[in-house]
């Protein structure tokens, strides 16, 4: 009780409640526009945090992610361009409900349900994040290293391309980490002799590369999105309540998708927004209406990726393995903040993850009303012309670059890590699988070498100790899954083939 | 920068097997079986694994159908031939390496902002009074506020 009573006096601070309204508008503004990624609104906002408070840090991050998540539906709604790649499952529906005549429905479906998500994916963490901090506590290296490697092949399961292309991209990921000096041995791996990278690649300027640079590229390559026609909208929570109890399963639906998802190393929003969609489609009693202007999708996949993000915090708090890309950022700045991710976080430092649970409902609670000043403002904020945004993208990406290591190799980083993000998108080759390698190389390579160390060179120990053998099995298991589903799916093909031939 | 399979692929096969090799050249820590050389001798293999199978398109028939159905919608229009225009971000980038200690912030900072507004279509009414006015914001917030030592150079800001 103590702790909670600290918590609410960190939050009530007033450099965090500053924090977590600037942010807010921060991430609804950056969310709406076509084009940037909470991803990328998290990236940028990384300088920002050095100059705050651990406490105000982390709700920067946490506000802003989950307004730009939830903003990503206006566009999507109004324009059929997703603001994030985390709408992009049900923009089609959104747009289609738009011509209808309910543009307020859908976008008030998008924000309401978005904060219901966020708030039930909140209750996720305050409960799970305990019961496994128990439980991790008695962790050694082998059941770390299993719990890496499960989360690397997660990130490259739930890819929604080749699944041999997203594990090439974690390992060039895996590669990456490998430069500089920081692994067991202390040796200088791949340097080439440059100074700068003996202290390896920093991860931060990869992600910014990565995430802003490679998207200000795509920008110079594509036509620019149409403006916004301007419209009056109405009341836009009036029908919500109705809507809540029509399709309160699939609402629940959404959510534990979306919980489980966001868990689930390196699978995050956008993830979350796909399957449970289909979902949504699939036990529906009205699939017909799917496509047409349908509201039960918006529901369940609304409240999915918010749910997403809080729940993304579980794995990321407890072993420093990010549950998505917002959080492969998020973890950089814990550790930077002296908040290091590991089970002893929630028993020495119980009031800062109180007050972090605080943040992230109080983030969803005022995301309504800001929401709706988003909403009616919007038509404005979209009328920005690209010429205008991204050259500023492009100027932050070289400043906070620069701002994190004070040093200009860190701005060359960011423009390779461009390129490279640009090239491996334009070839199907997932960015968030290469992210995640780049943040958990040198964890998953530690752990594998002292576990080796420890065996003597023996593979037997990574099976023999309970947990290690069930996370060992899981791992196998993600390997042999896309073989399993191509299996599936050449079967499906195979009976639609015969029931054509028939039909 | 739509590339072949084959050269993805074969891009992957060479840099795992370069990896691996300058992997294993490592130097070991006497007394111990497994040192510096291990993980990148294992990622190596892995990526040669990976991009031979890429290049002889075995991973395609594992590519759920439906992402196959995505490119057409946005492949079609945006190749047009200002492809190379995508490399001006990188190329800004490296210009503010190059320049910035000895231009100073604003200017470089200016010159970014107008190539990179013109490069995506506007026009110079729209483009110079960018060039002035973003690198301003953007110093004050972060010279200012974040207190990060950007470049003073030719120009220095009024604060």
């Amino acid at each position: 009780m103590m702790d909670f009573l600290e918590a609410v006096r960190l939050v009530a601070a007033p450099d965090v409640l500053i924090a977590i309204f600037a942010s807010a508008v921060y991430g609804l503004v950056v969310g709406s526009l076509p084009g940037l990624s909470a991803t990328m609104a998290t990236a940028l906002l990384v300088p920002v945090t050095f100059w705050l408070s651990p406490i105000a840090a982390v709700a920067t991050i946490i506000t802003a992610s989950a307004m730009a998540i939830f903003s990503g539906d206006i566009p999507g709604c109004l324009l059929r361009i997703p603001g994030t790649p985390a709408s992009a499952a049900y923009t089609d529906e959104a747009y289609a409900l738009t011509r209808k005549g309910q543009a307020e429905l859908a976008l008030g479906a998008g924000l309401w349900f978005s904060a219901i998500g966020g708030i039930v994916g909140t209750l996720s963490l305050v409960l799970m994040a305990p019961l496994l901090a128990e439980m991790a506590l008695s962790f050694s290296t082998f059941e770390y290293f299993w719990l890496a490697f499960l989360g690397l092949m997660c990130a490259t399961l739930v890819a929604r391309s080749s699944p041999i292309k997203a594990i090439a991209s974690m390992l060039l990921g895996l590669l990456v980490s490998c430069i500089g000096m920081e692994n067991p041995a202390g040796t200088p791996r791949f340097t080439f002799g440059i100074p700068d990278l003996l202290g390896g690649i920093e991860p931060i300027p990869a992600l910014v590369g990565v995430f802003a640079v490679s998207e200000v590229m795509r920008a110079m390559v594509t036509p620019e999105p149409p403006p916004l026609p301007r419209r009056k909208f109405g009341s836009i929570l009036a029908n919500q309540w109705m809507l809540t109890k029509k399709y309160q399963w699939p609402m629940w639906r959404g959510n534990v998708i979306g919980i489980i998802i966001g868990v689930l190393p390196g699978a995050g929003a956008d993830m979350a927004a796909w399957v449970s969609y289909a979902m949504s489609k699939r036990f529906s009693k009205e699939p017909e209406k799917f496509g047409t202007g349908h509201p039960e999708g918006l529901v369940e996949a609304g409240a999915s990726n918010n749910a997403s993000l809080a729940s993304g915090w579980v794995p990321s708090l407890l072993f420093g393995i990010p549950g998505d890309t917002i959080t492969a950022i998020a973890i950089g700045v814990l550790y930077m903040k002296g908040l290091n991710p590991g089970p002893t976080l929630f028993t020495e430092r119980a009031s800062s993850m109180y007050a972090l649970y605080l943040i992230f409902i109080l983030a969803n609670i005022i995301m309504i009303p800001l929401g709706i000043v988003m909403i009616r403002l919007a038509a404005s904020v979209l009328r920005a012309p690209r010429a205008a945004v991204m050259p500023v993208i492009m100027l932050l990406c070289a400043v906070g670059a620069f701002a994190t290591g004070s040093n200009l190799f860190s701005v060359l980083l960011v423009g390779v890590f461009g390129c490279l993000g640009f090239v491996m998108e334009r070839n199907g080759y997932p960015v968030a699988a290469l992210v995640l390698g780049i943040v958990m190389g040198t964890m998953v390579e530690q752990n594998f070498i002292t576990s080796l160390i420890k065996s003597d060179g023996d593979i037997l120990p990574f099976f023999e100790r309970p947990v290690s053998g069930v996370l060992a099995a899981m791992t196998f298991g993600a390997l042999l899954w896309p073989l399993g589903i191509w299996i599936w799916n050449r079967m499906q093909r195979r009976r639609m083939a015969a029931g054509d031939a028939t039909g | 920068m739509h590339l072949s399979d084959r050269v993805t692929g074969g891009v992957l096969m060479v840099l795992g097997a370069a990896a691996a090799i300058a992997g294993s050249r490592l130097p070991a820590v006497p007394g111990q079986e497994v040192g510096p050389a291990a993980f990148p001798l294992l990622i190596g293999s892995g990526l040669v694994l990976c991009g031979a199978l890429i290049a002889f398109g075995i991973g395609r028939s594992f590519e759920v159908p439906e992402e196959e159905e995505a490119p057409p919608g946005p492949s079609s229009s945006p190749w047009r031939p200002g492809g190379p225009r995508a490399l001006v971000p990188p190329a800004l980038l490296l210009f503010y390496v190059l320049a910035a200690d000895r231009l100073g912030f604003l200017l470089t900072g200016a010159v970014m902002v107008f190539v990179a507004a013109l490069a995506l279509g506007a026009r110079p009414r729209l483009a110079v009074p960018m060039a002035i006015v973003a690198p301003l914001l953007v110093h004050l917030a972060f010279y200012k506020l974040l207190r990060v030592p950007l470049p003073e150079g030719l120009l220095a800001a009024p604060w």
